[in-house]
């Protein structure tokens, strides 16, 4: 018993966010022989001695089917996978984005990450963009959904802060905004006003109304939105 | 923020770190003082402004090159306060007797007795941004700032260390430093890292927490399409 207990407490990820919430990168403490599978392109820095290896799919999930409909979702199709050598090391990850990290522990619960929110994920957790809970969105988001689940740590990052909303009963949150949240809550898909039109005019569009109790991680901002804001002021492509 | 005062050096304190970071120098009456070209926000009347450009035209041909303003407190102290291009992070080192590398957008600003040259890093070595393949060489006495887009950590490194080429503010001489890839040849072309400097020996390397290439390739499917008419 004493046994599992200390296997169980010596495989939680040692995660400091610095810089938060405008610059925010993860620094990563690896004990000897700790693994973590993180998105392509998330390495800022590493100890030398910590090994790398890019695969199609996470290592013990799925095969190239999950790998391929990574791709199709658009999450990155490749994962890096970090292995700590005997004396352990130190990894350093970042987003692409101007805004904040968080970290969840799992144990058995799913967890629902908006695509581009994923960073990275400890041994026993695995990735699944094959989500389909929104799969009527119609929406100008464009967002696509990863489910990360089984026994371990992830983290994510948003665009701007991120703040957490305790549900316990019914709220709504913009679609936009929802970086990730708890499989135990329902969801549905509808319209911010009372009318299809005042909705579309108003500039809400589609909400997720969540009803049940558990959390959801909201960002400040909205990409797209800013997206939409610089882009007509930019040379036409 | 309260003001930096040192025993060395110009006073100074940063403001808005990291996000926004922003500097005010304090120059004693008859000092000087270096400052990256079109960074100075606003000074007062005492500064006299002359404009010193590093490298020659062969060098401006080639994109090697740098601009810095020299302004000198003429008719008592004065103050100059200093804002970089990209929002950002800023840091600060007094150099005594060192040289120290920065990536060839990172100068802010320096004391005057601090060399400031343009390196030549040749193709094999030429990493910083991918296009621009040289560093800012800064040697001598006295203080360095620096900046970067997104926030600056210093990792003390002894022994080896991986950092992401793009993600290189600075580092001390006392390194050395090689170009690879990462991983096998699949993680060259599929890992999304590209290539990776390794570090070796004592000394500090600067890295900045965001690049600003991804955000560049993120903002344009927002571009409007080009008319064809």
């Amino acid at each position: 018993m004493e046994n599992t207990i200390q296997s169980a407490t010596t495989n939680q990820l040692d995660v400091k966010f610095q810089m938060r919430p405008g610059a925010t990168a993860a620094e990563i403490t690896l004990k000897p022989g700790q693994k973590l599978t993180a998105e392509g392109g998330a390495m800022i820095a590493k100890s030398m001695a910590i090994q790398m290896t890019t695969s199609t799919q996470q290592k013990k999930s799925g095969g190239i089917i999950k790998g391929l409909k990574r791709l199709v979702s658009g999450e990155n199709f490749f994962l890096n996978h970090y292995v700590a050598p005997a004396e352990g090391g130190k990894l350093w990850l970042g987003a692409t984005h101007i805004g904040d990290m968080e970290q969840k522990e799992l144990h058995g619960e799913n967890l629902i990450i908006q695509g581009g929110s994923f960073v990275a994920c400890t041994e026993n957790v695995s990735i699944d963009a094959s989500w389909q809970g929104f799969k009527n969105l119609v929406s100008k988001e464009s967002l696509f959904w990863v489910k990360a689940s089984g026994h371990g740590t992830v983290i994510f990052n948003s665009f701007g802060a991120i703040y957490k909303l305790e549900v316990d009963g019914e709220h709504i949150v913009d679609t936009g905004h929802i970086v990730a949240f708890e499989e135990t809550l329902a969801f549905t898909l509808t319209k911010a006003g009372k009318s299809w039109v005042s909705s579309v005019l108003g500039g809400e569009g589609l909400v997720c109304k969540f009803k049940g109790k558990g959390i959801v991680w909201v960002q400040s901002h909205n990409s797209s939105s800013f997206g939409s804001t610089l882009g007509p002021q930019l040379k036409p492509r | 923020m309260e003001a930096i005062h040192t025993t060395e050096g110009f006073d100074f304190k940063f403001d808005c770190k990291p996000d926004y970071g922003f500097l005010t120098v304090k120059i004693p009456n008859g000092k000087k003082i270096k400052v990256e070209a079109a960074a100075m926000a606003s000074m007062d009347t005492n500064l006299e402004m002359k404009t010193k450009f590093k490298g020659g035209f062969k060098r401006f041909l080639s994109g090697e090159s740098l601009f810095i303003n020299e302004f000198t407190a003429k008719n008592g102290n004065a103050e100059i306060q200093i804002a970089p291009a990209a929002p950002g992070d800023i840091d600060h080192v007094y150099l005594n007797n060192q040289t120290i590398y920065l990536q060839n957008t990172a100068f802010v600003a320096s004391g005057d007795e601090v060399q400031v040259d343009t390196k030549w890093q040749g193709f094999t070595k030429g990493f910083f941004s991918g296009e621009n393949f040289f560093l800012i060489k800064c040697s001598g006495k006295g203080d360095l700032w620096f900046n970067s887009y997104g926030g600056i950590i210093p990792i003390d490194i002894d022994g080896d260390y991986v950092v992401d080429t793009g993600h290189i503010v600075a580092f001390t001489e006392d390194l050395t430093y090689t170009i690879n890839r990462i991983g096998g040849y699949k993680s060259l072309f599929f890992s999304g890292e590209g290539l990776v400097c390794n570090f070796k020996g004592k000394g500090r390397v600067w890295i900045q927490t965001r690049k600003i290439n991804p955000f560049v390739s993120w903002v344009h499917p927002f571009r409007p399409k080009k008319n064809n008419n």
